[in-house]
This record gives C-alpha cells, structure tokens and sequence, in this order.
C-alpha cells in the first residue's frame, strides 16, 4: 500500500539517493499502516510507542517476520540513512535504537524458536585497550536485525581472544571496532595474529569506527570497511559472499 | 621570497605563547596539546606508562622529552585524558607500557546530575597530584624557554566517564534540562583542577571537551557547550586550546565565538575549509594525522601533510590527537623540520596569523 502515515512521509524525504529510495519504498509498499507506525515511531525514537505496537500487532496475528521486516527494520533503515547524511547523530541514533530493542524484545524469542537457518555467524569486539562500545553495539544490533548471529565480545578484546570465538562458534566473519586513534593499531595487530597461528584464510575481517577510515583498513589489512552500522551489514554480506565464491570455486 | 632574517629570534615559549595570543612569530610554533609521549621516549628517560601518568618525577622526565627530545616548542605533561576522573572514583584500566590508560565507563559512578560531588582529596589524589607537581618541576627546569602546557577535561568529556558514554548521550535527548545542569555542576572539576595547574605554573591549558561530530551535531555543540566554554573561558587566567577529535568544520564557527586561543583540530577536516570556517575569531592547531600518517607512513608524507596545513594558514602545527604510543620517533621529529624548512622559504616575522 502507499505511504499514508504523514510522520514516515517526511522522514522518507531524507532518503535521496535514487537506488536507496526505491530499494527503501518497495520495501515500505509492503507495510500497511500499523507497519508504518511502529517504522515511524522507532525513526523517532518513542520505544514506549514501538514496545507498546509490536504487542499489539503480535497479538493480532502479524507474524514477527513481518513487524521485523515492514517495521523494525524499515525504520532502522531510515535512521541509518539519517545517520550517514549527518542528519542525525549518535544520541537520535541512541533513542532509535532503544526502540529497536524494545521491539526485538518481544520478536526475538519469537524468532529464536523457529529455528530459521542464520544468514551467517559473526564475531564482533571492540580492540584491546578500548573500552567504547556505541558503534560496536549498533552494528550488532542491525547485524542481527538482518539475521546474522552475532557473538559479542564486548571492549578490550584481545587478539587471542577473537580468534578463541571464531573456533568456539564457527564464525566465518569477525568485526573490530575502535574509537581512539591510539587504539586502532590493534586492529592490525589482531590480523597479524591470525596470520600468525594460520587462521587468517578461515576468517573474513571487517573494521569500523569512528577514526577508522578505508585507506587505514587496507593499510591494516582487513578485508572490509564498513563506515557505519548501515554499511557493517552490507560488508558482511559481501565478505560472505566471498567467503562462498571461494569455497565453492576451491 | 619572503624574508627569513627573524628566523629563530624567539625562544620555544615566546614562540609559543604570542602565536596563541595571535601575534607575530618567527616561525610557526611546533605544540603538543595532547601528548607525544611513546614507548621509545618512555625507555630512554625510563619512564614507563603507567606509572608516568601516576608519578610526577616519572611524568616530567617522559613530559619533557617533547622538547629535548623531539624540538617542539611546547612540553605538555598530563598524557591522557583520565586523571580528574580517577581522582573522581572512576573504575580505571592502567593498561601497561604500550597501551592507554583508560575510564571503564560501563561502570559509570554516577547516575544524575545530584550525584556529583567535590571529593575532598580532588587535587590531592595521587592522579591529579602527579600532574601539578610534574608541571611545578618543569617549570622549574624549563619554564623560561619552553611553554609548559597544562590539560584539565571540560565537562562534556567529564561526563563520559562518569555517567557513561551511552547513558549521558540518551539523557540529552531525554532531559536535555537535567544535562545543562549535569555540565555545569562539572565545570567545577576543570575549573578546580585547571586552576591548581595554572598556580603550579602552566602557561595555557589544553580543554579536551569531546562533542565530535563522530557522536553529536555542530548544534549540540551551540545548544550544551558554547556558554559553558566561554565561562571557562572568564574562570581560567591562561590561553586555552579546545580539542575536539574528529569532524568539527560544522561546529568551528561556534567554537570560534568561545573566547578561547585556540582550537586543536583533528585531520578529519580539511585545513583550508577549517581556516574558513573560523575565520579570524580562533587560532588552529593542528592536524597531521596519527593513526595513519605518524604511525604508520614515512616522513616525507609527514613533511607534505605539515606543509599542507601551513599553506591554508594554520597557525600551529601538532599531532591530531593523542599519538599511537609506538608511533616512530623519526615521523615525530620530521614535524619541527618540516615547519623550519616552510618557514625558511615562505615566512615573514611580520606576518601576523
């Protein structure tokens, strides 16, 4: 159905890039004007409204597929956009993300019990010596939202620690975040470690945060960049993909 | 070509002192608003981290190596941004020699603005201490011909540690009222410890105060910080130096109505574009980049990135930010050499920046 909910309307506007606004719009054609409201209030941050919402649409026979699909995650979509224009910045990205959660809150068990195969399994941490965890905890959340697995390993994670959790849970894509510029060396450090014990062709690298740029993440050696939680997701969809070019053509 | 007959004539804090005053200098100063300190500098002085951030006879001999060591014009002795909140009760992580010390903030201390309290031993404690008595011994030692520059955190950064980076950043959407008055029962610790410094002999002070634009907008900067700056600004006795990492051209025309000296700038932003953007209300700092250039490039990509901020006009020269404390010694030193050599060819003493 069209676009009717007038709040989702103007928040829609902030998305101008041709490819995104047709990829987002064909995804909001799907929502009907519940999907629309709980997208809306999540892009405004009201998690009360979304908590509030996602029962009720639960309650009312939508599976928790769809609320995800046409509400929690349209919604996140916007705000991610928002994100990356610098229209919106950690604190309104906070708020959103709060709401996520409040929503997920009631879908993830949901989802957890219906054993759906996992698109992918993945590490995620913050490098040794940082204890910032904002980017890091907002990439795992859109991570999961697109249904990834994702092990968390919280701050100051270690190079041995890393490749610890990519043998205890299989995973075949490990993301490290850093905020200070004193700690993104350890990034490379922690590559250089999976060199090290002959670990690094089992694995595909992805980096972020703040300081963390694309010529610093090949200088490192990583294999994917992703400048915000939008782009986390869409690199370790590619690193897979790789991951899967290679298995399949060795 | 410009004449070089001054070239020289004024010593590291002269240098210093009148480019953060705005007014005419030999050459364009070589500073240290963060810190340089490295794992190198650290075992030719022994002076490991962490006890160099604990002990003051350890702080200064690390803290002066910036200028015997390595030429700049400037010594700056409080190498991270942790003390005053270790003196506040924060859970600290003292990490070792080759990693920084850093606040646990998800375990914040504090919950709301009525928590905030002077504790009694705030300029005693150990942490705070060994940064005032590191600044009295090199005043003693230096105070004549280098400028000694002292750091206290602002309220912002203050309130990272003590309530949480997440947690404080909601509350400015939840209770931006609740917030104001969270950063103005903090501006008590930069004021209290700049203070102490400034007594002990600090000729500027760093104000670290980190509303980047990697976490907040330029507008948060106006709406939560501009007036608390600026009465920083009437409480501090000394030039200050803001430092604000990352992105910041969106917010550099408030920062320049703060009254400050200066602003240390992150390479993020374009040094032309950054020039505009302040015009003539703030001198810059800054900005040659650690994470890529200092650690892990050569030094003639160094010397090109120095030249490039002097040719859009920044008046000082310095590292971004806080250095990678394995960052080679030869990339630090090529900094000093690059500006003599720029000055060398292009600068005039009468030129005033």
């Amino acid at each position: 159905m069209p676009l009717v909910n007038e709040g989702l309307i103007t928040e829609f506007e902030w998305v101008t890039k041709p490819g995104e606004r047709k990829h987002i719009g064909d995804a909001l054609e799907l929502a009907d004007e519940l999907m629309q409201e709980i997208a809306y209030q999540l892009i405004i941050g009201k998690h009360l409204e979304v908590d509030r919402l996602t029962k009720e649409a639960l309650e009312s026979g939508y599976t928790a597929n769809h609320i995800l699909d046409n509400g929690l995650l349209n919604g996140m979509a916007i705000v991610g956009v928002k994100f990356r224009d610098n229209v919106i910045f950690v604190p309104e990205v906070l708020v959103a993300a709060r709401a996520m959660k409040a929503g997920m809150a009631h879908i993830e068990p949901i989802l957890s019990a219906s054993g759906v195969e996992p698109i992918g399994t993945v590490i995620m941490g913050t490098v040794k010596g940082d204890l910032h965890d904002i980017g890091k905890n907002l990439c795992i959340m859109m991570l999961r939202g697109a249904g990834f697995v994702v092990h968390d390993l919280g701050v100051d994670t270690s190079p041995e620690e890393f490749a610890d959790a990519v043998v205890e849970h299989g995973a075949q894509v490990i993301g490290m975040s850093a905020l200070l510029t004193t700690t993104m060396p350890n990034m490379g450090r922690t590559i250089s470690y999976f060199e090290d014990i002959g670990m690094r062709d089992e694995v595909r690298v992805m980096v972020g945060g703040a300081p963390v740029t694309r010529d610093f993440a090949d200088e490192m050696g990583a294999d994917g960049y992703g400048e915000n939680a939008v782009e986390c997701v869409d690199t370790a969809h590619e690193l897979l993909q790789l991951l899967k070019e290679l298995g399949s053509s060795s | 070509m410009p004449s070089n007959q001054y070239s020289g004539t004024l010593t590291p804090k002269e240098r210093t002192m009148r480019a953060l005053a705005g007014e005419p200098v030999d050459r364009p100063p070589v500073t240290n608003p963060t810190n340089v300190a490295t794992v190198e500098l650290m075992d030719l002085v022994d002076a490991p981290f962490p006890d160099a951030n604990r002990d003051p006879e350890m702080n200064a001999r690390l803290a002066a190596t910036g200028y015997t060591q390595l030429g700049y014009d400037a010594i700056m002795p409080y190498f991270s941004i942790i003390q005053e909140s270790s003196a506040l009760g924060c859970e600290m992580q003292w990490e070792g020699k080759d990693n920084w010390p850093t606040v646990r903030m998800s375990n914040p201390i504090w919950e709301t603005a009525d928590d905030i309290a002077m504790p009694d031993d705030f300029l005693s404690h150990q942490d705070n201490h060994a940064i005032v008595e590191s600044i009295r011994i090199l005043k003693q030692e230096f105070g004549n011909e280098v400028a000694i520059i002292g750091k206290a955190m602002g309220p912002w950064t203050l309130a990272y540690h003590v309530f949480g980076v997440e947690p404080f950043l909601l509350a400015t959407v939840d209770d931006p009222d609740g917030v104001m008055d969270m950063l103005h029962r903090l501006k008590q610790f930069t004021i209290e410890f700049g203070m102490a410094q400034i007594e002990a002999g600090a000729d500027a002070l760093t104000l670290p105060d980190h509303a980047t634009g990697d976490l907040v907008s330029g507008e948060y900067y106006r709406r939560f910080l501009l007036d608390l700056h600026q009465e920083l600004v009437d409480e501090l006795p000394v030039p200050l130096i803001l430092h604000i990492c990352g992105a910041t051209v969106d917010r550099m025309p408030y920062v320049a109505q703060t009254g400050m000296a200066a602003f240390h700038f992150d390479s993020k932003n374009d040094p032309a574009e950054s020039m505009d953007a302040v015009g003539d209300g703030i001198r810059l700092v800054g900005n040659i980049n650690n994470p890529v250039t200092l650690y892990s490039k050569e030094p003639e990509d160094v010397r090109s990135e120095v030249n490039r901020a002097l040719d859009a006009g920044v008046q000082m020269i310095a590292p971004e930010c806080a250095i990678p404390l394995k960052t080679k010694l030869q990339n630090l030193l090529e900094i000093p050499r690059a500006v003599e050599d720029w000055a060398a060819e292009r600068w005039e003493f009468s030129e005033c920046h």
